[in-house]
């Protein structure tokens, strides 16, 4: 059986995920306490990955029967040819980016516009309806700049979703937030809410949940180090990026990865249930 | 100290989780190995032909690990394929010659004649001669002896491996 057949009917059966996801790069101009890849301004080691091989990834990714495409980091917007990336990667897949939103000004915006055509979707860390509440989880003037960048992405046409990392916040302080994110008219089905992986950052400091087997549908991911099991996989602790979720040092090309991946989840239980949604 | 990580069984990939037993122990060599997943697929089966007894015999083969490993002085490989070594039937006097502890003068003529030729093969194997590949012709036939040029190539790779990342004998 060929890979594309395979991975098609490991998606069928719930076993895995369509979706492959890079992690753009570590570098971070915010510094939250649950990060699971110790990102931050004054990370060491960025482990960036170069335009050309994101670009090649996606194509190879399409060509081989992934469905989608996740962006993620560290902060995708920290490296400087972001936005004409996602416009290549958008134009092979549909694509969701994870950002903080903080570092949109207007040449950035106008950069973005051309996103307005294509199949993508900004996924936007909030994690309260209160400023304060939201900045110690995530660092001062947060809310101020995701405040500002929401509206302002919105009126470009530029689809935004909402992600809400859940560690302490309450019901009453979540439903606050619904009304806000509605407020700006981004549906419920477009505000993701997941807890606090306890795994790099967070498991030095002793936040969130550990996760099980099932708890996280497998979903391979390229980094510099390598490809992973989900994009709960590559973490980092003490500067030294977890290996116990990698799947294959190869990336290029991507179909030997692919090839080590569906051997993985070839022994995961067949089913779409997946606990804790944490995605 | 390792240069590497020596991986534990719940730290390493999980592809490579089965090279370590069921108590999760694993030699530090497979440990430090274990941070390249895909190369494992290929390398272990690769090295367990080699060093496994095939054309030769396990005692010659042995003999001359330990020889190429006193040759580059690999305290990791010396530590590990002494026991080895006595266990596939080498003896002790054997022994004592191919990690210089005696003249090599003390071993048989098959033995003293192959290490001979992997002492050469490994120091300067442009200084084989026609006349010290008949010698060794006279106790080896021609797969016997690629054979063995193979464990020598592979146990110098280790060797180098093992001094350069400073993997611990035991950890």
């Amino acid at each position: 059986m060929s890979t594309q057949a395979t991975l098609e009917t490991a998606v069928e059966e719930g076993r895995c995920g369509d979706r492959l996801w890079l992690y753009a790069t570590y570098h971070c101009n915010l510094a939250c306490g649950y990060c699971l890849t110790e990102s931050m301004p004054a990370i060491a080691n960025r482990r960036t990955l170069s335009a050309e091989t994101m670009i090649r990834v996606v194509r190879e990714a399409q060509e081989l029967g992934f469905g989608a495409i996740g962006i993620t980091g560290g902060e995708l917007f920290m490296l400087p040819d972001a936005a004409e990336t996602l416009a290549e990667i958008a134009s092979i897949l549909p694509t969701v980016a994870l950002t903080n939103a903080t570092l949109f000004t207007d040449r950035l915006l106008s950069r973005l516009e051309p996103l307005a055509e294509l199949d993508i979707a900004l996924q936007i860390s909030l994690d309260s309806d209160q400023p304060d509440r939201n900045d110690a989880f995530r660092g001062p003037e947060n809310f101020a700049k995701v405040e500002r960048a929401i509206p302002a992405l919105l009126e470009r046409r530029i689809t935004v979703r909402i992600a809400t990392t859940v560690e302490e916040q309450t019901e009453e302080e979540l439903a606050r937030l619904c009304v806000l994110h509605r407020s700006w008219g981004i549906s419920d089905d477009d505000h993701i809410v997941r807890g606090v992986v306890r795994r790099g950052r967070a498991e030095l400091a002793g936040m969130g949940m550990t996760p099980g087997v099932t708890d996280i549908l497998p979903e391979l991911t390229i980094t510099a180090d390598g490809a992973f099991l989900h994009p709960f996989g590559p973490t980092v602790r003490h500067g030294v990026t977890d290996l116990d979720l990698l799947v294959s040092r190869q990336v290029a090309p991507l179909e030997r990865a692919v090839e080590r991946f569906l051997r993985l989840v070839s022994d995961q239980p067949v089913g779409t249930d997946v606990a804790r949604n944490i995605r | 100290m390792s240069r590497l990580r020596l991986l534990l069984r719940d730290e390493a990939p999980l592809p490579v989780r089965s090279i370590y037993a069921a108590d999760g122990s694993a030699s530090p060599l497979k440990r430090s190995l274990a941070n390249a997943p895909d190369l494992l697929e290929t390398l272990l089966p690769f090295l367990g032909q080699i060093y496994d007894e095939g054309a030769v015999d396990l005692a010659t083969k042995e003999l001359v690990v330990v020889r190429v490993s006193q040759l580059n002085a690999c305290r990791y490989c010396l530590a590990a394929h002494r026991p080895l070594a006595l266990e596939s039937g080498v003896d002790e006097e054997q022994l004592a010659a191919v990690c210089d502890e005696i003249p090599l003068g003390a071993l048989a003529e098959r033995e003293r004649t192959i290490i001979e030729w992997a002492d050469r093969y490994v120091l300067d194997p442009g200084a084989i001669t026609d006349e010290l590949v008949a010698r060794v012709l006279d106790h080896l036939r021609d797969d016997q002896m690629v054979e063995l040029a193979i464990l020598i190539g592979a146990t110098q790779m280790l060797n180098h491996f093992c001094t350069a990342f400073d993997v611990p004998p035991t950890a």
